[in-house]
């Protein structure tokens, strides 16, 4: 097991190193440097000066080729200094371990919500198959993907508002204990919800006609022990990969929902720099999500025995 | 036998009493009056973005919007366009206007309670001109004074034109005359600083010198008291030592708000009372017609063709599409309840506009009939064109309009309209939206900043627009004194001049909406897009 998690963990450096070079190229040859897109965004009485625009660049450092400064950035990333933002000038990993908590917070509380919620009605849903419960569990589920969080979101505050007219907005970041996270946490949380919905009652419809099942019955087991102790260990694999991409998603930062409920997490963070290509800033942010990938997809491998233990077997193989 | 108390009357003691308990009741209230007037004296604001970067220093961006709160000027322009002194109290010119003497306000200080001097004045405008600060309309102020390419190129850290004479005494000496340079500095482009706490000892800015944390100071009536940028807030409270007027709210807050539902939602809730600009359609409908009223200011938005990229360095091109706009009606989709006006001319708000200004014509016939004139011999041959700068929904309904306009009258069908342009490659953009303007009420400042060779409108938006005309006549006008009625006249043609090169599409004339709930009181702005009185606004 060890071996395997080092080796896996050796494979992620050229793969980390790779993303970082692609992502690094493409906001410098692609989008441009944020200095000149200062002045380009600026209002029509800001003159575009190429000689003062250069000037400021070369303060920056901005000016050098891009292979300095793509090394002189692994340079200082190796030795734990991830930049300052080339905006505000301010220190990217007091930005980012400001915003990372936050997302992290939600994103795994979102998930905690999900799978709670979620698995529960799928299992319902398979068990109750065609019935009026089925229906209305699936058509729930189906209303939840189609609408999007930046509709949702806004709708719900509104809705809210109509009928609590006295209640206070749900605006902004205070704590998973402060009463404005709920909504947020709602919103969040409908997309995930609706495809676990789905994937499980799929999966148990499928498990309900193997033979162990059959057997399990036939040994005169009550229902609840046939799905606690036969149906749900082979749906959780799939189901568990299922919540370990959407946990990537949440955790990097469900931008519109940050957005709208006023979140300080990496998805708002991350918009602003995308938008002002801040690549200090949008490097960081990748790091963080490609390593967020990688920890992700380990997890879940190493969870996979405990649930199949087939999969513990072929490994040792 | 003792006197018995008379029935139904009230004898010393009861009255006494009664007295007291009203006295004492009447004190309470005004007491708890008083608290809750003074609690209610909080005004928070909705900021439309979340900005990492507030330092007074970057001559731009929504955060320009709220200086007046913290940072003071040397002067300052009210709603009307009338000056006031302000750090500074009186300004006086040499001769031909090549050197400025200026003299301090001796009572004005800082919020830590040291005074703010002409060396102070000095170092700020240095520290604003220096490339590491990244200011971007610097040169609206300094361009003018001695040693500014200097600085502004990175060779040097002082200008040898800016000298601190005394404590109270500043003197400016000038490449050449400006009989303006007095209204360049009544803004809060260059707010007065202490750059003894701003400069490091490279003459550099310090990160976030302003901050709380930092011991920042101000100079304006609010000094900031709270600043987490990562959660896009902010908080103000009186300047204690502020040497003006003491100001009426007891707290300002400013939160990053990008949603614009969010904020309308907010704003009607009451929630929050103020905005930084909200633009919408239906900001009328949502928060009355009250929310977005204000003065107008030297500021109008425009549609500006690439005047040296195919297809628009064709002019017949250009008179076509301007043509077979219809701009009333363009402006009525747009703005259907207003608050801003329709534009014709370029000049607005300033001494000098021109009463006789011959707007664009709306012909589509004749519109056509040029297309077919032109080199590209109808709308067959035109590569798509692309727009830029349609992002909110008033610029995508004005854009849609014309689209349409194009379409029906051009048989012109390929348009993109993109939000924002990420990289300036002058042949890919066609046609910008954005606006012009000033913050000097002056029209040779507004053309100049605008329309002359390496303005902002024509290097930046027009692709490199020139026409040697119109730069002699606004240099003409620029060394002419204000109170010269050549100056305006020479301002006139010029604009006269640029009309005729049919190089835009006028839109609108900017209102400088309060973007204020009805019951906060004296949020008038000026053309410097700040908040004229900020010691005087107050919620009722």
């Amino acid at each position: 097991m060890l071996v395997y998690i080092l080796r896996r963990l050796l494979l992620w450096i050229p793969a980390v190193f790779l993303v970082l070079l692609g992502v690094y190229a493409l906001a410098f040859y692609g989008a441009g440097d944020p200095i000149k897109l200062i002045f380009l965004r600026s209002p029509g009485d800001v003159a575009f000066d190429p000689a003062r625009i250069e000037a400021i660049r070369e303060s920056a450092g901005l000016n050098q080729p891009f292979l300095v400064q793509f090394w002189n950035y692994i340079w200082n990333v190796l030795h734990g200094n991830f930049g300052n933002s080339l905006l505000s000038g301010r220190s990217v990993w007091r930005s980012i371990s400001a915003a990372a908590p936050v997302s992290m917070q939600i994103g795994l509380l979102a998930i905690a919500i999900t799978a709670l919620v979620a698995i529960p009605l799928g299992v319902l849903a398979a068990l109750r198959q065609n019935t009026a419960l089925d229906y209305a569990i699936l058509g729930t589920a189906l209303f939840l993907w189609a609408v999007p969080p930046y509709v949702a979101g806004p709708l719900l505050m509104v809705l809210l508002l109509v009928v609590f007219p006295q209640a206070d907005m749900s605006y902004g970041w205070g704590g998973l204990l402060d009463a404005r996270i709920i909504l947020p946490l709602l919103v969040i949380s409908f997309h995930p919800i609706a495809l676990i919905v789905r994937q499980t009652r799929a999966a148990v419809i499928e498990v309900l006609s193997e033979d162990f099942v059959r057997t399990a019955r036939a040994k005169g087991l009550p229902a609840h022990k046939i799905v606690l102790r036969h149906v749900l260990r082979p749906v959780l694999t799939p189901v568990v990969t299922q919540l370990g991409l959407i946990m990537i998603t949440l955790v990097n930062g469900a931008i519109f929902v940050e957005l709208v409920f006023g979140l300080p997490g990496l998805g708002r963070l991350t918009i602003q720099s995308l938008l002002n290509s801040d690549y200090p800033i949008i490097l960081a942010v990748t790091l963080i999500a490609s390593v967020l990938v990688m920890v992700s997809n380990l997890l879940v491998d190493l969870a996979y025995p405990l649930l199949d233990p087939r999969a513990a077997a072929r490994r040792s193989t | 036998m003792t006197k018995g108390r008379k029935q139904g009357g009230m004898n010393r003691r009861a009255v006494l009493k009664g007295g007291a308990g009203l006295f004492a009741g009447a004190s309470l209230y005004g007491l708890m009056a008083r608290g809750a007037f003074a609690q209610e004296q909080v005004l928070k604001i909705a900021n439309g973005g979340f900005d990492m970067d507030w330092s007074p220093l970057r001559g731009g961006g929504r955060i320009l919007r709220w200086q007046s709160f913290w940072w003071a000027t040397p002067m300052y322009f009210d709603s009307e366009g009338e000056l006031h002194p302000y750090v500074v109290t009186s300004w006086t010119p040499n001769e031909d206007m090549s050197a400025w003497t200026f003299k301090l306000d001796p009572s004005a200080t800082f919020s830590d309670g040291s005074k703010i001097t002409a060396a102070d004045l000095k170092g700020s405008w240095e520290l604003a001109a220096m490339p590491s600060s990244r200011h971007v309309r610097i040169n609206q102020v300094l361009s003018g004074v001695q040693g500014y390419d200097e600085v502004v190129g990175g060779a040097a850290k002082e200008m040898p034109g800016i000298v601190a004479q005394d404590e109270e005494t500043l003197v400016v000496t000038l490449k050449g005359p400006d009989p303006i340079f007095f209204m360049r500095i009544a803004n809060e482009l260059v707010p007065v600083l202490k750059p003894s706490e701003a400069r490091d000892e490279n003459g550099e800015e310090v990160l976030e010198w302003f901050a709380p944390d930092m011991g920042g100071v101000s100079s304006g009536p609010f000094k900031l008291v709270e600043m987490n940028l990562d959660d896009g807030f902010l908080a103000f409270e009186p300047n204690e030592n502020f040497f003006g007027k003491k100001p009426q709210l007891t707290r300002v807050e400013i939160r990053s708000v990008e949603d614009p539902v969010t904020a309308t939602t907010l704003l009607q809730q009451g929630e929050y009372q103020a905005h930084t600009e909200l633009v919408t359609s239906t900001v009328i409908d949502d928060l009355g017609p009250e929310f977005s009223t204000g003065p107008s200011i030297p500021t109008g938005q425009h549609f500006w063709f690439n005047v040296n990229s195919e297809p628009f360095n064709d002019v017949n091109v250009r008179k076509a599409f301007i043509m077979a706009v219809d701009r009333a009606a363009m402006m009525q989709a747009s703005f259907p309840k207003g608050p801003h006006k329709q534009a014709d001319q370029l000049l607005v708000a300033v001494p000098g506009v021109d009463p006789e200004f011959e707007p664009y014509p709306y012909d589509p016939a004749q519109a056509k009939e040029l297309l077919a004139q032109s080199s590209y011999g109808g709308a067959e041959r035109l590569p798509r064109i692309v727009m830029v700068g349609i992002g909110s929904p008033a610029q995508k309904a004005a854009a849609q309009f014309m689209v349409e306009q194009w379409r029906q009258n051009l048989g012109v069908s390929a348009v993109e309209l993109l939000e924002r342009q990420d990289n300036f490659a002058p042949a890919d953009v066609h046609i910008f939206r954005d606006d012009i303007g000033t913050r000097v009420p002056d029209a040779v400042a507004f053309l100049a900043g605008g329309i002359r060779t390496g303005g902002g409108i024509a290097s930046g938006k027009m692709n490199g627009y020139s026409n040697p005309e119109i730069d002699k006549l606004l240099d003409e006008a620029a060394a002419l004194p204000v109170d010269d009625p050549q100056r305006d006249a020479k301002a006139r043609q010029a604009q006269k001049l640029f009309r005729d090169d049919w190089g835009y599409i006028p839109w609108y004339y900017e209102t400088m909406s309060r973007w204020a709930l009805p019951n906060v009181s004296n949020m008038d702005k000026n053309l410097d897009w700040q908040v004229v009185n900020p010691w005087d606004v107050t919620i009722s």
